[in-house]
Order: structure tokens, then C-alpha cells, then sequence
């Protein structure tokens, strides 16, 4: 017998876990994506850097949106 | 504290009422915003006491260091003319969100009943890009009376398709904009209690929370930065005059 509380927490550190995966995965390809442009050219390492920086936050986000979703979904499922 | 007490504290974080002015509740993240708003009051009258053409004072210069950093930043995006334009914006977005995310660092603040960071909460971050997004149509009509609205019918023939599409990538951005900063940040300030407690039980741990802390400040800079970004691209792109 598994409570719905139980299920909605496996299934939500299961999720969490997955778009944890999928974000390390592309902000590793990102990082070296970027490292590799900047070795190539270092005089733009600038412009690199803050796109770099705006593009990881983008691929951060969505990891963070499954993290907002479950805590907010956490309040409908046990109340 | 049962499971179900925390799930509804985690998800109703900050918004219960502390005490109501006339009909309206007053929370810990109303609070916390005035606190940050006076925080940033009596930063803006002591640097502009004693304004001085070759700043003299050390605050002065940080803050000039500071509204040139984004004004630069800013410039990169829209051009300097239209950066010196719309710079207050971004630059008090910027401001304000980074004392906010500070405060949660700070070890005993976030923990008071009466004080949550204004940033880790939906409804503080929701207001700011719910402004973004209205500035944004307001300057599309004023700077260039509507000619902005063009990209959405930008295929001729692909209209049926494309102009759907483009009005929920609008509508969509004051979501993905506030979710995206008020996630992180109470994903932070989550994951630091959570080490907090486990050093409590296991002292022996105590670089778990440090870490984490410089973990944050990064990323509280870092989403400072980006919704300030965001918003300075969502804003140059509805002020740009085609030729």
C-alpha cells in the first residue's frame, strides 16, 4: 500500500533527478563549447563569457522549474 | 512538524499574514520588501548628500563603478544612446535584486517569522516581470508606435501559423521570467536550511553549508544579472526603429 504522499515524493525526486541530468549534461556541453571558442580566440573571451553566462541560466532554469513545480504541487497533493 | 504541515508551509512559503492594514494582509515577503526598499533609500541619500563632480567618498565610487558596469553592460544590448535612456530600469531591477538575494545570505534574517527574501517569493518576482512585460508594450506603442508588432506577421505567408506562436511567446515571458528568478533563489535558500539541519545533527559537517553559501552567492549575482539582461533585450527589442 503506497500513499499518495509517498508516490508524489518518488515521483518528484525521479523527475527532479531526470531534468538534473538533462541540465548537467547540456551545461557541460555548453561550458566546453565555450571554453573551446575562447581557446581558439582568446581576444573574444568577453563576449563569450557573458553569453556564457546567459545560456547557462537559461539551461539552469528549466532544472529549477521542475524543483518550483513540485513544491507548489506539493501543497495540492497532501492538502 | 508533519509532512503535510511542511508541504503546505514550503508551498505557501512566505504569504501567510502578519497583520493587516485595513483589508489587506500584510506577509513576511511585504516585509521583507520594505526592508529592502528602505535599504536602498538610505543608500541612494547617503551617496547623494554630498554629490561631487571627482568623487570623493568611497560609497560614491562604488556606485558610480556600479551604474557604468551597467550601463556598459546595457550598451551591448540596445546601443549607448538607448541605454542611457532606459538604464534605470535594469540598473534598479538590478539593485534590488541583489540586496534581495544578499539578505537571504545573511545567517539569521531569513529565519525570522517576520522576514523572507522578497526575491524567494512567486509573488515579488511575478510583480517585477508583469512590469517588465507591461514597459515593454508600452514603449512598443510610444517609441515605435506598433511597428514592433510586425515580427509577429513576420513570414507573410506563414502567418496563421507564426502569429499564435508569437503571442504566447509573449505572454509566456513574464512566467519564465519570474519563475526562473524566484526558483533559484528559494531553491537556495531550500538547500541551505536543508544543510543547516544536517549540521546540526552532524557538526563534522560544517563546510556543507559554507559551500553552498558561496554556491549562492554566485547565483544570486548571476540572476540578478540575467533578469536585468532580459529585461534590457526584452525592452531594446521593443524600442528598436526599423529602416
Amino acid at each position: 500500500m503506497i500513499s499518495s504522499i509517498g508516490l508524489f515524493a518518488a515521483v518528484g525526486i525521479f523527475s527532479l533527478a531526470l531534468s538534473a541530468i538533462g541540465g548537467a549534461t547540456a551545461q557541460g556541453r555548453t561550458a566546453s563549447a565555450a571554453f573551446d571558442a575562447v581557446a581558439r580566440q582568446p581576444e573574444a573571451a568577453g563576449n563569450v563569457q557573458s553569453a556564457l553566462i546567459l545560456s547557462l541560466a537559461f539551461i539552469e532554469s528549466l532544472t529549477l522549474f521542475v524543483f518550483a513545480m513540485i513544491f507548489i504541487l506539493a501543497g495540492r497533493v497532501t492538502g | 512538524m508533519s509532512t503535510h504541515e511542511f508541504a503546505l508551509a514550503a508551498s505557501e512559503h512566505g504569504s501567510d499574514a502578519l497583520f493587516y492594514i485595513g483589508p489587506a494582509p500584510v506577509t513576511s515577503a511585504v516585509v521583507g520588501l520594505w526592508a529592502v526598499m528602505a535599504f536602498i533609500l538610505l543608500l541612494a541619500w547617503l551617496v547623494t548628500r554630498r554629490l561631487e563632480m571627482v568623487p570623493n567618498s568611497r560609497l560614491q565610487n562604488v556606485l558610480e563603478l556600479a551604474i557604468e558596469g551597467l550601463h556598459s553592460w546595457t550598451s551591448r544590448i540596445m546601443g549607448p544612446e538607448r541605454a542611457w535612456r532606459y538604464l534605470p530600469i535594469p540598473a534598479t531591477f538590478f539593485l534590488f535584486i541583489l540586496i534581495s538575494n544578499y539578505s537571504g545570505l545573511i545567517p539569521i534574517l531569513p529565519h525570522l517569522p517576520w522576514y523572507v527574501p522578497p526575491t524567494s517569493h512567486w509573488g515579488v518576482t511575478a510583480g517585477l516581470a508583469v512590469f517588465v512585460f507591461l514597459f515593454v508594450q508600452y514603449t512598443a506603442v510610444k517609441e515605435t508606435r506598433g511597428a514592433y508588432y510586425k515580427h509577429l506577421f513576420d513570414p507573410p505567408l506563414l502567418t496563421p501559423l507564426m502569429l499564435p506562436l508569437g503571442i504566447i511567446e509573449e505572454l509566456v515571458r513574464p512566467f519564465s521570467l519570474s519563475l526562473r528568478l524566484f526558483a533559484n533563489i528559494f531553491a537556495g535558500e531550500t538547500a541551505l536550511s536543508v544543510m543547516i539541519g544536517i549540521v546540526a545533527a552532524i557538526p563534522f559537517l560544517l563546510p556543507l553549508p559554507i559551500f553552498v553559501t558561496a554556491l549562492e552567492m554566485v547565483a544570486g549575482f548571476v540572476q540578478a544579472l540575467i533578469f536585468t539582461t532580459l529585461t534590457a533585450v526584452y525592452v531594446g527589442a521593443a524600442s528598436e526603429h526599423h529602416h
